[in-house]
């Protein structure tokens, strides 16, 4: 540091050199991160409507984008709706099935989504009601022979070899259906 | 040690401060020795693994059932008061230990969904982890018959939590209460699923009991059993007198 010229430069002004030597994006590698940047949007939105933010202010914030970038995110935050669609949380699927419906304009597929799950819970229902006296006096029968007994025993039948090997054959079933719907509602 | 006939008890320590600090958190155990076929053992609230000041709590009560020929290998049963880690937590690694039925208070099997559910996640911000279980029988109000002509009472007693149970022997007079009483106080009842009131009710209908060793779930600063008739109602007349009007 002898001559006034050679100050020590800042680490903003060696990160700005270095940036410069890279050289400017092109209009791919922009597109390509803009388009990271959309889908990220999407996920967003996705995990604030799940956790409660209303289908209008959904709107409200895809208002405020450029139509392109809408589509982008309104593609993403659909496929990631569809992916939340399952059969362990029916429950929770209508208000899913609301926005997705919404946003993919296509009535006929989310009734079929919504038919299926419905079908899917009835199945598990009467299947439930015809096997549980049976599992239960089997689990019943395994109890007392290791010396467990009274009227205090309320059997874990969900639990049984039994009955999982039969709720795993109605969620094979049902799984597969559900998969391709969702793959139609995707691409929709 | 040994209470009475094949009643057997493990006490958690935690009488004085300096245990309580030392030691941390977990529940005391009892077990009905050869209350089952090929004289396999009942084993009430196994209390966790490790503790929050880790301890290693299932170690110590291997090696405490040890001092009185009792093998952990030989638990044919666990019976589970309510389903909060600190009681049912070693159930799963007991199991795999022996092979014995894992049995929880049926009520309590919404708090379970619950707490691996929507509260998973704030659980785990406070350090805790809901251990799994996955129980073979639920238990409710009614009668436990084990083998050896062995009957037990199982009360249901809410108020610490929704589906809490204590288990009566009547013909040993011995009472496991879980958190629902201890010494000079109760269990407490701000967990969700706990109510002040059923808490209430539950010692009530628990006073009325012929009842000579009673067997609490911590000792929290005080003795962990209550032994003698007249002693064990004169703590309900306390907690009645000093503990209920701030419930």
């Amino acid at each position: 540091m002898s001559s006034e010229n050679e100050r020590i430069k800042s680490a903003l002004e060696i990160a700005l050199e270095k940036a410069q030597k890279l050289g400017a994006l092109s209009e791919e590698e922009r597109r390509r991160l803009r388009d990271e940047e959309l889908v990220a949007v999407g996920e967003a939105l996705a995990k604030r409507y799940l956790n409660g933010l209303p289908l209008r202010d959904i709107e409200v914030e895809l208002g405020r984008r450029r139509e392109e970038d809408r589509q982008t995110i309104s593609r993403n935050l659909l496929s990631r709706l569809v992916d939340r669609i399952d059969m362990e949380h029916i429950a929770g699927a209508e208000r899913i099935l609301a926005a997705v419906q919404h946003l993919s304009g296509d009535s006929g597929v989310v009734q079929s989504m919504r038919d299926l799950l419905q079908g899917y819970e009835s199945a598990m229902e009467k299947a439930w009601r015809e096997n549980r006296s049976v599992l239960e006096a089997a689990r019943r029968n395994e109890l007392e022979l290791k010396g467990i007994s009274g009227s205090a025993v309320d059997p874990a039948i969900e639990t049984s070899p039994e009955w999982l090997q039969i709720r795993q054959r109605l969620d094979s079933h049902y799984q597969e259906r559900l998969e391709e719907i969702k793959r139609k509602c995707k691409n929709a | 040690m040994k209470l009475v006939d094949n009643f057997y008890a493990y006490l958690w320590p935690g009488v004085t401060m300096a245990e309580m600090q030392r030691y941390g958190n977990n529940c005391n155990s009892y077990v009905v020795a050869q209350a089952l076929p090929e004289n396999k053992h009942v084993l009430v609230d196994p209390g966790m693994v490790v503790n929050e000041a880790r301890q290693d709590c299932l170690d110590r009560l291997i090696s405490e059932m040890g001092k009185d020929g009792l093998k952990i290998e030989d638990v044919g049963l666990i019976l589970n008061t309510h389903a909060h880690p600190d009681h049912y937590g070693a159930s799963e690694a007991i199991r795999k230990m022996s092979g014995a039925q894992v049995a929880i208070a049926k009520g309590d099997d919404d708090f379970l969904k619950l707490a691996r559910g929507e509260m998973a996640q704030v659980l785990k911000q406070m350090g805790f982890e809901m251990p799994e279980i996955h129980p073979d029988f639920y238990l409710t109000e009614g009668e436990l018959r084990l083998s050896q002509d062995l009957v037990a009472r199982i009360m249901l007693t809410p108020g610490h939590s929704q589906g809490h149970i204590s288990i009566y022997w009547p013909d040993a007079k011995v009472f496991m209460g879980g958190d629902l009483i201890f010494y000079g106080s109760t269990g407490r009842v701000d967990i969700p699923g706990g109510s002040a009131q059923s808490l209430k009710e539950s010692i009530e209908r628990v006073a009325e009991l012929d009842i000579e060793y009673l067997l609490t779930g911590h000792q929290y600063g005080s003795p962990g059993i209550i032994q003698g008739k007249e002693e064990i109602q004169k703590n309900f007349e306390a907690i009645r007198r000093y503990i209920f009007p701030y419930l």
